[in-house]
């Protein structure tokens, strides 16, 4: 391939492009640490606000997310949430997903319009972003609908158990008991969750969206053994999509490397926030910035559809529908960041205080 | 004065091995059920906690709080059924509530799965194939409490004092042979073990006035008891309710002392003798600052001849010290006495000067007593081993050591080092500073070299041949985790620096 062409399909880096997606990977890794997930939900149809092909940031966010998940991964082991068990049997569908997944994105991006100069990549570009909206849409909706429901029912906050007391019932066998989560379950379901997990993983760099709530909700692990065997799962799943982006040429190792610069400090502050915010208000700020990025995805989705000319408007619109779904995807990713980081500085200070008031003596009360 | 904890489980014959026993012993026979009924009407919707437990849920942050108000009422329940009078008490884990009460008789009561199968089939008119899914589902669900509430495996044998199965056995004859052991002088009541008691009990009474209150229900605090003074512990984001504590409390006469202390979380420090002024103190000290923790004053006695076999003693204790431990070692003398307390007086003393001092116990009887020990110290963010089984040749203790360690690790999940681990892995020195430097400046020569040479590296990823592929693959995928690794630690690091942890 020509050199020309070849920069042609990679985007030109500028200082300010540079900072952008250095500032995307820090509130990715914000959100990651925070909520748990990848942060990809807000990193790759970031990165393709910025002008990068669909397929070229969603393999760069899958090679990002293979090096952060190695070493997420390994501390979370230390503390004693991963469940190598549950993840190596979700592992092997997973990684059929992922074939399957980059298979389909090669087709789309080849069939999609990738001859034509305008609409190169828009039809891989519009699946991307109609599998993103409609997961997503599901995923941020149930995550509103169990807050409120939980809180309505009970007055506490628990996730919602219908799923597993339904499967439960069936017992499907072979029933598979997973010693660190300690839940039995059955190994058709594993592997089903396991292949959704692998192909939107694939698709979308977002695997923890299915394969985190699919733990809860699914299997009736706790938050924090789901946490810790998704990102053992991401790495592998992470290594294998890297693997196979690479193969068709379709990871700029460049913005991999501008993520983690970002990433890597975000991720701290935003696992420090879980410390210090509630349950409640961790899954409500994790529920709207989702439904925020939805939103966002959603309105740019009119400009592949003039591209592949499904419909057609005049394209001096495409920038108005770019520079708003930005706009949202930026106000979603910077509003929730700058709530997290508020939280997180305001308990970092009062720690600090706290600290220097138990330096002085005791914090002692007066005898009763 | 005999008391014995009968385990149960789903054993059929477990009440009426419990009721003979208390007729033998001419004591009160107390049950879970006696208990849980007491619980309900005092306000705790017990049912609501087991049938999360059962139906597999996760605890959230208010069950996690119910559960603690159910074994605040069960501590309370069963410590002043005990000091009352003789008592045998037969249900699930009365043999975990009241850990370090030497003189308890805890008695696992089991049968052949086989006879349980029969049992249920005559009981419940169910097929043989029904039992067994019956057997198996309350087996699972009683494990699942266990695990739930007190995170123990019920199978473990060293939970208990005694396992009978009584397939082959008459109940007469076992309760026959269990009173025989209960007249053991391992399991007569002491002083010492009544002290124990009274602690446990006005730190669960306090434990269960705090959940009652509105003003501090949400209040996620540990309370501990000595001698009348009491600690209640609480996360910083609560020093909000925490203000309240004062008042709830004030209705308790026998509280002598209440001191209220902010932690994030507790660091175990366990040692064979302690020394207030070494480089592990700095260092605990130090951490426990950053990460506004307690630090909980372990102290591992040598296993001696004829202790070996002995349950765990353990003192919970604050600020001031007792001697005391709650065991019949205790006031054989065998324990630390005041003159030798291995350097504890002073290091805790150093801790409640730093406003860091969380409990203190002392154990003998070896790792498995300690690990029966710590089982109920909640909220454990780190466990320090160091200078342990002194009396042994460099090449054992280091042995015994590390497999402490691992056990330990194993049963809190969380890490366990030792002390100069401590000094390399969660605080900043010369060998962190080493480590950011390289780490820093390697990632910024990877960058450099990547954004100088930009059009040729995509080039080379585009690359068409087979060969050019396959380095093209080997070079992303061993990218990626280098710079996640070089990048990772130097950023941790830096953050470290700053005291953002």
């Amino acid at each position: 391939m020509q050199p020309d062409a070849i920069l042609g399909l990679f985007i030109h880096l500028s200082w300010s492009t540079a900072a952008q997606v250095v500032m995307l990977g820090f509130i990715g890794g914000v959100l990651s640490g925070f909520i748990g997930s990848g942060g990809a939900f807000f990193m790759t149809p970031g990165m393709m606000n910025l002008g990068v092909l669909g397929p070229i940031a969603v393999g760069s966010n899958i090679t990002h997310k293979f090096g952060k998940a190695l070493v997420g991964s390994r501390r979370h082991g230390q503390m004693g949430h991963v469940d190598k068990k549950l993840s190596v049997f979700m592992l092997a569908t997973a990684a059929i997903g992922i074939r399957l997944a980059v298979w389909v994105m090669k087709l789309m991006f080849h069939d999609g319009g990738d001859s034509h100069a305008t609409a190169r990549g828009a039809g891989a570009d519009l699946y991307i972003s109609v599998v993103f909206v409609v997961i997503l849409a599901v995923v941020s909706i149930s995550m509103l609908r169990d807050i409120v429901s939980s809180r309505r029912a009970e007055g506490e906050f628990g996730p919602s158990r219908k799923i597993v007391d339904f499967l439960n019932r069936f017992r499907l066998h072979p029933m598979i008991y997973f010693p660190v989560a300690d839940v039995r379950v059955s190994l058709w379901v594993v592997m089903i969750c396991g292949l959704a997990t692998g192909y939107l993983a694939g698709t979308i760099g977002v695997g923890g969206f299915i394969g985190v709530p699919a733990m809860i909700y699914v299997f009736g692990v706790s938050a924090q053994v789901a946490a810790g065997s998704e990102l053992y799962l991401a790495m592998f799943m992470g290594a294998f999509g890297a693997l196979n982006y690479a193969l068709e040429g379709m990871v700029d190792l460049r913005l991999t490397m501008l993520l983690f610069i970002g990433s890597l400090v975000g991720i701290h502050i935003g696992a420090y926030g879980t410390k210090v915010v509630k349950e409640v208000v961790i899954r409500l700020a994790t529920a709207v910035i989702i439904l925020l990025c939805v939103i966002s995805r959603l309105v740019a989705t009119p400009v592949y559809l003039r591209k592949l000319g499904f419909i057609r408007f005049d394209p001096g619109y495409d920038t108005l529908f770019q520079a708003v779904s930005k706009g949202l995807l930026y106000a979603s990713g910077i509003g929730g960041t700058a709530i997290i980081l508020y939280f997180v500085f305001r308990a970092f200070f009062e720690r600090r205080k706290i600290r220097e008031s138990l330096a002085v003596g005791r914090v002692e009360q007066a005898a009763v | 004065m005999q008391t014995i904890f009968v385990s149960r489980g789903s054993y059929r014959r477990g009440r009426e091995l419990a009721e003979r026993l208390a007729d033998c012993l001419g004591c009160r026979c107390l049950s879970r059920e006696d208990v849980i009924e007491a619980a309900t009407q005092h306000g705790i919707p017990v049912g609501k906690l087991e049938e999360a437990v059962v139906k597999r849920r996760p605890l959230t942050e208010a069950l996690g709080l119910l559960a603690e108000r159910y074994k605040a009422f069960v501590t309370m329940t069963l410590c002043e059924r005990v000091l009352e009078a003789p008592l045998v008490y037969h249900g699930r884990a009365g043999h975990l509530v009241l850990p370090g009460v030497q003189h308890i008789l805890r008695v696992r009561a089991l049968t052949d799965v086989e006879d349980r199968y029969d049992g249920v089939v005559d009981r419940l008119h169910l097929s043989r194939e029904k039992a067994k899914q019956y057997v198996g589902q309350v087996d699972d669900d009683i494990r699942r409490w266990i695990r739930t509430m007190y995170d123990l495996d019920i199978n473990d044998p060293a939970l208990f004092n005694l396992t009978v199965n009584c397939s082959k056995l008459t109940v007469a004859n076992v309760a026959t042979a269990l009173v025989s052991m209960a007249q053991l002088p391992e399991f007569t009541a002491t002083p010492a073990g009544e002290r124990r008691l009274e602690n446990l009990l006005l730190a669960a009474r306090c434990r269960l006035v705090l959940a009652d209150d509105p003003r501090t229900r949400d209040l996620n605090a540990q309370v501990r008891a000595d001698s009348g003074s009491v600690s209640v512990t609480y996360p910083p984001r609560q020093s909000a309710i925490a203000d309240a504590v004062g008042e709830v409390l004030s209705g308790d006469a026998e509280i002598r002392q209440l001191r209220c202390t902010v932690a994030a979380s507790t660091i175990l420090w366990v040692q064979e003798r302690f020394d207030p002024e070494s480089a592990t103190m700095a260092s605990l000290l130090d951490l426990a600052g950053r990460w506004d923790a307690a630090v909980d004053v372990v102290r591992l006695l040598p296993e001696t001849e004829g202790t070996d076999a002995v349950e765990p003693v353990v003192a919970e204790a604050a600020p001031s010290l007792s001697g005391g431990d709650g065991g019949i070692l205790d006031d054989a003398g065998v324990m630390a006495s005041d003159s030798d307390d291995g350097g504890v007086r002073e290091t805790v003393h150093r801790l409640i000067q730093a406003g860091r001092a969380g409990a203190q116990c002392n154990v003998c009887g070896g790792q498995q007593s300690l690990i029966g020990s710590l089982c109920n110290v909640a909220n454990v963010s780190l466990v320090v081993v160091d200078e342990l089984f002194l009396s042994r040749g460099e090449a054992i203790r280091k042995r015994l050591t590390r497999d402490l360690a691992g056990r330990l690790g194993e049963r809190l999940r969380v890490p366990v080092i030792g002390a100069e681990e401590l000094r390399t892995r969660y605080l900043f020195g010369a060998k962190q500073w080493l480590q950011l430097l390289m780490t820093g400046g390697l990632t910024a020569l990877l960058y450099f070299g990547v954004f100088t040479h930009q059009e040729e590296l995509l080039a080379f990823l585009r690359s068409q041949g087979t060969t050019e592929r396959v380095l093209a693959v080997t070079v992303v995928t061993l990218t990626a985790p280098l710079v996640a690794y070089l990048w990772g630690t130097a950023a941790h690091n830096l953050l470290r620096l700053v005291r953002f942890e």
